[in-house]
């Protein structure tokens, strides 16, 4: 094929693409509809982007209702996925993406030089007016690339949905259980604290020395360490739960339930969670489509290998006291010691990197599946054998001890101290029982966001 | 369950209890009667032998016997047994024949006794023949005198009851478990001649002590003083019988300590005297009045008196503790504590909390429910309320016209009007007051902050 047959071919083209261009123009979601289905179909919530006054006051309204009650797991997760800043932020990707993609399918402006030289009595005016010729012959593939980068944008901002979701959850039920170990190291203190006031009693009148006095009122200020930590721990729980919610001001005062929801009747028992995980994970449907688009780009690659460093340029000078020259200019870059398989490798290379990449994530994504899952399994026989064996056990040693103390078999002081473990005992529950909670947001996340329809409680 | 009528007759619920023991070697063997009531059980009459006069066995019986070419034969099974201590609480404990104690033996002064052991514990063990005078190889010590009785072998112990008087019997190997698991009995030899120290009414028992923890049935063997029971031959007031004797009779009680600690004795009501130990029987003049008497430990006490006061007697250990069932001995003293506004708090965190031992460490009359298998520290109801005891503790009951036999229990006694300390409802007495030093500058003492005495410390120990 001869360069200037090449040439007349690409300008047709290029006339063909400045009539079909101006086709890309902005969607009315802004690419917003794909998350918002991601988001109503794994985690059961709305998402919605502020774009106006009124969708801000249409969120606010929604909030204030579900702040006006104790929060629950998903009322948590619904106000984050409405409220939380950086989501918001990260929805403008989505507009950022969709503005790169109709760009993509705009011609570029058009060039225009102007160079007025005075030389001694000579001036030298020259105009130079370009127009970039890759542009206008990339087109049509430079939209097919923003597509995809749209595309994977979407995903990227779906993820983002779901990964605030998942720590959303987990700060919930964080925020929730450190609250309940308040409730317990202040019953913990409670106890100590009628130890230590019997105990000063009792060396009042003559019946303790002052290192069992004192016995019990180290006891006592060591509980109350023990409730600062604790409602120091919860703060902080708290707060974070708050920033991911995205509230502040009288917002803050949102009320959570007194108790970590129940652990379920049976451990949920996912079947092919693999297979679900590798159709239904976001990363990997983004590294699929990052796969597919460099296979595109391959392609891009040995097609445009000889044009893609072409311009062309329209020249006009004029030079004082000469004719008019016009004409126009073209340089081209002539692959006679380049010939572009050096590109073609590297394409091929990156392509292959790519590849390898999806492989990876899918495997490293099984690997997570099967270990979250190995979590969720162990945290909810632990919470479970808390629930019934710890608890029960130690429920019945009390009951034991009572017994005890009514035989004058031991002092009130045991009493004391046996109801402490007790209570320690309870909020090993807790913490094992958010364990679980915490395991499980893991395990759907693990899972893409939302655990399978197939998936059984029977065991 | 078996009465003295079935395990004197050759049927009925009498026990064939050697089940090891062959057929061949079975025929051999008197019976091995077993009995598992903790009452008392009456006088064993003596159908052969020699005759004399029986004792009866604080919760307890004696065993029967059979002639053979002029030997008295018994046959004892050292066997796990479960003793009720009192009701409310059983001990899983060996002993002999069903009951720990075994049964009381009683022989005659003269007699040829053959004794047939059989061993049905887990472990060896041998029987001592405590305070008699035998061969020694008869002694029963095991590996110094003969080799230990294996589980499941019989041994066969001959020898001549030579001394009349009061002893006991027990394991002398692994003593320190067995005797601590309630392996132990009674042993009576009774005077040749009937008439030599007679009495109405004779009673036996051992003093012995378990540690079972509140909660469990098998004593804590490795226990060495800090005994929670305290016991007349495996059981503990209200769980101990009365003994009921007629008024006028003449009582003797023997008793023998194989706890580890000593036992002072007491008898409200009555003076006593000292009539035999194990060594024997004390001379007449040698005796002298008591109300108590200390019995050390391994020994054995005689003690007579005439019961010639009508009443319910007390008749106990005079260590408080060990009128006392289990308790807390770390439990501290909450005697005049103020409990207020602390009661509720402890409530919130332990819902059934009680205050006790504000006031004093008394329960008597507190009906709160204790740990399984065990007994309330202190417990009895009297005709005027709770008696608060437990242990080593019953009642001497002497009474007017009771039959020669009538060990039954015959209630409270009713005490002639105007014997009773009663509420004083007339005026005060003026109190008394201590003597005051002439020259003390104040007057009487108007506030509790003056002391009473002013105890001068220092002085005793200078040299």
């Amino acid at each position: 094929m001869s360069s200037y047959s090449f040439m007349r071919r690409t300008v047709l083209g290029v006339a063909l693409t400045l009539l079909l261009g101006g086709c890309a123009t902005f969607s009315k979601d802004g690419g917003f509809d794909s998350v918002a289905q991601i988001a109503e179909a794994r985690l059961g919530k709305t998402v919605r982007p502020v774009r106006s006054s009124d969708d801000a006051r249409a969120i606010d309204a929604s909030i204030k209702n579900l702040l006006a009650k104790p929060l629950t797991a998903d009322d948590a997760v619904q106000i984050a996925l409405l409220n939380n800043r950086g989501l918001q932020a990260g929805y403008a990707e989505l507009g950022i993406a969709e503005a790169d993609l109709v760009q993509a399918g705009r011609l570029h402006n058009p060039g225009f030089d102007f160079k007025h030289i005075t030389q001694g009595a000579d001036t030298i005016i020259e105009r130079t007016f370009t127009m970039s010729l890759v542009n206008l012959i990339m087109l049509p593939q430079a939209s097919r690339l923003e597509q995809q980068r749209f595309e994977a944008v979407k995903l990227q901002v779906a993820n983002q949905v779901l990964r605030l979701a998942a720590d959303t959850r987990k700060a919930y039920f964080e925020a929730v259980a450190a609250q309940q170990s308040v409730l317990y190291a202040k019953q913990v203190n409670a106890a100590a604290e009628a130890g230590a006031e019997l105990g000063n009693r009792m060396a009042r009148v003559g019946n303790w020395s002052k290192l069992e006095q004192d016995r019990e009122q180290v006891f006592y200020a060591d509980a109350t360490a023990a409730v600062a930590r604790a409602e120091k721990e919860s703060v902080m729980a708290r707060e974070k739960l708050t920033r991911l919610l995205g509230l502040w001001g009288d917002e803050t005062q949102f009320q959570l339930p007194e108790r970590l929801p129940d652990l379920p009747a049976r451990p949920l028992q996912v079947k092919d969670a693999e297979a679900f995980a590798i159709n239904n994970r976001l990363d990997i449907q983004a590294a699929r489509q990052q796969t597919a688009s460099l296979a595109s780009s391959l392609g891009l690659t040995r097609t445009t290998r000889f044009i893609n460093v072409l311009d062309l340029g329209y020249v006009r000078n004029t030079d004082s006291g000469l004719p008019r020259a016009t004409g126009y200019e073209l340089s081209l870059e002539i692959p006679i010691f380049d010939w572009g398989s050096a590109r073609v490798a590297r394409a091929e290379a990156i392509y292959m990197q790519s590849v390898n990449h999806l492989a990876e994530t899918a495997v490293n994504a099984r690997s997570a599946v099967r270990e979250s899952y190995l979590g969720y399994r162990s945290a909810y026989d632990l919470a479970r054998h808390y629930r019934d064996n710890i608890v029960p056990l130690r429920k019945q040693i009390s009951d034991e001890n009572l017994l005890r103390y009514n035989g004058m078999l031991i002092s009130v002081f045991e009493l004391l101290a046996d109801a402490r473990e007790q209570v320690l005992s309870v909020n090993g529950y807790i913490n094992a029982l958010k364990d679980y909670w915490v395991a499980q947001t893991d395990l759907s996340a693990a899972l893409g966001g939302n655990l399978p329809a197939n998936l059984s409680n029977k065991e | 369950m078996t009465s003295r009528r079935d395990f004197l007759s050759a049927s009925g619920a009498v026990l064939m209890g050697a089940a090891m023991v062959s057929r061949v070697q079975a025929a051999s063997l008197p019976e091995a009667v077993t009995q598992s009531d903790p009452a008392t059980m009456p006088p064993l009459l003596p159908s052969n032998g020699r005759p004399y006069n029986p004792v009866v066995t604080l919760n307890g019986w004696s065993l029967p016997w059979r002639m053979k070419n002029g030997w008295k034969e018994f046959h004892l099974v050292a066997e796990p047994v479960v003793r009720e201590i009192a009701p409310g609480m059983k001990a899983n404990l060996w002993g002999y024949n069903g009951q720990s104690p075994g049964p009381t033996i009683e022989v005659v002064e003269g007699d040829k006794v053959r004794i047939f052991v059989t061993n049905k514990l887990p472990e060896h063990t041998s029987v001592h023949w405590h305070g008699q005078i035998l061969p020694n190889g008869m002694d029963g010590v095991s590996g110094l005198t003969q080799p230990a009785i294996q589980p499941g072998k019989t041994f066969v112990y001959e020898f001549v009851a030579r001394h009349p008087g009061t002893f006991m019997y027990h394991p002398h190997a692994d003593e320190m478990a067995q005797m601590a698991m309630g392996m132990m009995g009674f042993w009576v030899t009774h005077p040749k001649n009937p008439g030599f120290m007679p009495v109405d009414r004779d009673f036996v028992f051992l003093l012995n002590a378990y540690d079972v923890e509140p909660g469990s049935y098998t004593p804590k063997i490795n226990t060495m003083l800090d005994f929670n029971l305290w016991t007349f031959n495996s059981r503990a007031f209200p769980g101990i019988d009365p003994l009921v004797v007629r008024k006028g009779d003449r009582v003797r009680i023997r008793a023998g300590n194989l706890t580890m600690t000593n036992h002072p004795l007491h008898l409200h009501g009555l003076n006593f005297e000292v009539t035999g130990t194990d060594g024997g029987w004390v001379p007449k003049s040698a005796r002298w009045p008591e109300v108590t008497t200390d019995i050390a430990v391994g020994q054995m006490r005689a003690i007579e008196f005439v019961a010639d006061a009508p009443g319910d007697w007390a008749f106990h250990c005079h260590k408080s503790h060990h009128t006392m069932n289990a308790m807390g001995h770390s439990v501290p003293t909450m005697i005049g504590v103020d409990h207020k506004g602390i009661a509720e708090k402890i409530t919130k965190l332990v819902p059934d909390y009680m205050v006790m031992g504000d006031k004093g460490g008394s329960m008597g009359d507190m009906e709160m429910p204790i740990p399984d298998n065990t007994l309330p520290m202190m417990t009895g109801q009297g005709q005027f309320g709770p008696i608060e005891m437990g242990g080593m503790f019953t009642v001497v009951k002497v009474r007017e016209g009771l039959a020669r036999n009538d060990y039954k229990d015959p209630g409270w006694y009713h005490q002639p009007p105007g014997t009773r300390a009663y509420e004083w409802t007339g005026e005060m007495p003026a109190a008394a007051s201590a003597p005051v030093k002439p020259d003390a500058t104040s007057a009487a003492p108007s506030g509790a902050a003056q002391p009473v005495f002013n105890i001068k410390r220092g002085g005793v120990h200078e040299h």
